[in-house]
């Protein structure tokens, strides 16, 4: 039965990534591992410069996967309760109260959308953290429940003033983080400037296919993976080195240039990151219809499941997408398989 | 008659002696110095002035430049075998050899008198002695000149520390004379020789990456050696993974970091000698794959298996070495 389950999503799963890479194209990267979480039920946080298509990309997905979609800005003055209620006066000239974006679309909320989530302040991202941890929230004098919710949220690195960074226990709670760049392919490149389909948002999103996925079975079919891709005791002792390494990279000899690998590292990957590690690589094993985890699956999601988990020494956190890309492919590079 | 004639004859000769003996002496009178412009004079004496025993020879290289009408009486050179003295008394330092050479220039001659002296004297402590200066006549027109070789103050040392050899308790009759060899010494540099040579190699075998010839002991090479080991275990799957990690661990250090399937490209890129090897590497990724990642029961048996690797390590070597490998493995 569960053989068949796999193999249908799998079919299910390619068609919203070709989907997806009709109307958003040059990110077929991005799209696997965005795919990759939906199915490991993790938060994703993107982080690219402004107009590169991080909302086109996430409202594109939110089509395909069905249920609620709510989305919120980030601003300077955004407080938790903008996000649980608002409250307006009414024609009746009386003061009413509504559910803000998360509690609107009840329990068939599928995709929270934060816009600039660096430009709120740290108490928002303080009711985020419950919200993307437990997926439940108190309000009313009742608890409301999530289940299908993932969180997909993006920061520009770019501006700095008034923002606030995302403290390292909020960042840990994104299974990735996706970096999305502007394709470099001079044809595809074209194709942006000058095709007025990629002009219109709404438009363009409205092409992709709906409900292309069953948003509330999701949870239930992400038990059936992770409970059908087998890990060997080879890949086990292979990703432990590999979470080993992050901690103390200088047992394996990874070195990064202008960095004293001692003391570069104050935390190394979380528990909780190793596991979204493996979840994250045994859904790449299934979308590429293997039955058991490779060394291949865990570096296709290696570096963006891990790098904004470390925690580096101050003086080294300027230079942190630099070192950390340098560090992971150095681990990559250094520990073996068997 | 006779008696008186004979003491005549007798007063008469000796009246002629003591004339002549008159006459000699008044030839020997003293010579005047000459000009000290008119010779140049450079010695090279020995560098080291102590230490000398007897036996010993002592060289002195005097050169004379002297100018021209002026010349250098040869028959004023000292003489070889003379004891030189001092006060008197012998010295013990006597004239071995000369040695002269003359090099004609426009306005002056230059001569080379290589005087070599050998000591005949000894002592129980060092105690001062001196080559004696030389004195030499030069003639200009009708007129000669003496011209003085000044003297070199050196010291005589005894042979041993005084009071150290006692010879009288070393003379025993049954041993021979002792010779002066160089056996010994002759020995310690043979073996110095050898534990240079051995050096030399040990140190070409470090920097040639262990190997004896280029390219021996590279990480296939190596890598192959073992798998040969391992065919004398038996072939079950644990031998076959002992076989794949070790080939694993000949492509990692052979690139230099972990080489995994999906960076196959890089390590062609890196070491183009394997670009021929592309499928049996993807073969053997996948092999490796089974085994570790997928454990699968393979269509192979393990022992066709090790044989495979075998082979292919084979190859990858030749490919290593730059040569071209055998047939497909």
């Amino acid at each position: 039965m569960s053989d068949r389950q796999l193999a249908d999503w799998r079919q299910h799963a390619l068609k919203l990534e070709a989907e997806i890479n009709k109307v958003v194209i040059g990110q077929q990267d991005p799209v696997r591992l965005i795919t990759t979480a939906i199915f490991a039920r993790g938060h994703v946080l993107l982080e690219g410069d402004v107009g590169v298509g991080k909302t086109t990309l996430l409202r594109a997905f939110t089509r395909g996967i069905g249920g609620g979609y709510q989305r919120i800005e980030g601003t300077i003055d955004l407080m938790p309760n903008d996000l649980v209620y608002h409250t307006y006066l009414g024609e009746d000239g009386k003061p009413h109260v509504s559910p803000g974006p998360l509690l609107m679309s009840g329990e068939n909320l599928s995709v929270f959308f934060f816009n600039e989530i660096n430009r709120a302040r740290p108490q928002v991202h303080s009711l985020l953290l419950r919200v993307m941890a437990e997926r439940t929230l108190t309000a009313f004098n009742k608890e409301h429940h999530f289940p299908h919710m993932l969180v997909f949220a993006d920061r520009n690195q770019v501006e700095k003033e008034e923002t606030f960074d995302i403290p390292s226990a909020a960042r840990d709670r994104f299974m990735m983080e996706i970096p999305i760049v502007v394709p470099s392919e001079p044809n595809i490149r074209e194709e942006l400037m000058f095709n007025p389909k990629f002009h219109d948002v709404d438009a363009l999103v409205g092409t992709v296919e709906a409900d292309i996925l069953q948003f509330d079975q999701l949870n239930a079919f992400a038990r059936i993976i992770q409970n059908s891709i087998d890990a060997s005791p080879t890949l086990r002792s292979y990703a432990l080195d590999l979470w080993t390494a992050t901690k103390s990279p200088e047992l394996f000899g990874v070195k990064v240039s202008g960095v004293e690998m001692s003391r570069l590292i104050i935390s190394g990957a979380s528990p909780r990151g190793v596991g979204m590690l493996l979840s994250a690589a045994r859904v790449n094993a299934w979308l590429n219809n293997r039955e058991a985890v490779v060394p291949e699956d865990i570096h296709a999601v290696f570096h963006e499941t891990i790098a904004h988990r470390l925690v580096f020494s101050p003086v080294y956190e300027m230079r942190r997408t630099e070192i950390a890309r340098e560090l992971l492919s150095g681990i990559i590079s250094s520990v073996s398989a068997p | 008659m006779k008696k008186l004639t004979l003491s005549s004859a007798a007063l008469v000769l000796s009246l002629l002696l003591s004339f002549a003996s008159f006459n000699l002496q008044a030839d020997e009178k003293p010579v005047p110095p000459i000009d000290e412009k008119l010779v140049k004079l450079s010695i090279v004496d020995p560098v080291r002035d102590s230490g000398y025993t007897v036996g010993d020879l002592i060289t002195r290289v005097v050169t004379l430049e002297i100018k021209k009408p002026y010349k250098l009486l040869d028959t004023s050179l000292p003489i070889v075998g003379y004891e030189k003295r001092y006060q008197g008394q012998v010295i013990g330092i006597e004239l071995r050899d000369i040695k002269k050479s003359a090099e004609d220039n426009s306005d002056s001659k230059v001569h080379t008198l290589h005087l070599t002296y050998q000591i005949f004297d000894r002592n129980v402590v060092a105690k001062p002695a001196a080559l004696p200066p030389e004195f030499i006549r030069i003639q200009g027109g009708n007129e000669v000149y003496s011209f003085r070789i000044p003297s070199w103050n050196f010291r005589i040392s005894p042979i041993a520390v005084f009071g150290e050899v006692k010879l009288e308790s070393d003379m025993s009759p049954l041993r021979g004379p002792m010779l002066k060899t160089s056996e010994r010494e002759n020995l310690i540099f043979k073996l110095a020789l050898a534990v240079l040579a051995l050096s030399a190699l040990g140190l070409l075998y470090i920097l040639g990456m262990r190997a004896w010839l280029p390219r021996m002991g590279g990480p296939f090479a190596r890598a192959c050696r073992d798998l040969k080991k391992l065919s004398k275990l038996p072939a079950n799957d644990e031998t076959l993974k002992l076989a794949l990690t070790r080939v694993h661990q000949a492509f990692n250090l052979s690139s230099g970091s972990s080489v995994f399937s999906n960076n196959v490209d890089d390590l062609l890129a890196q070491k183009p000698v394997f670009a021929g090897m592309r499928d049996d590497i993807a073969h053997f990724f996948e092999l490796s794959r089974m085994a570790f990642f997928e454990q699968h029961q393979a269509a192979q048996t393990a022992a066709e298996q090790l044989a495979w690797l075998q082979k292919f390590s084979r190859r990858c070597r030749d490919c290593e070495r730059g040569l071209r490998p055998e047939k497909q493995a």
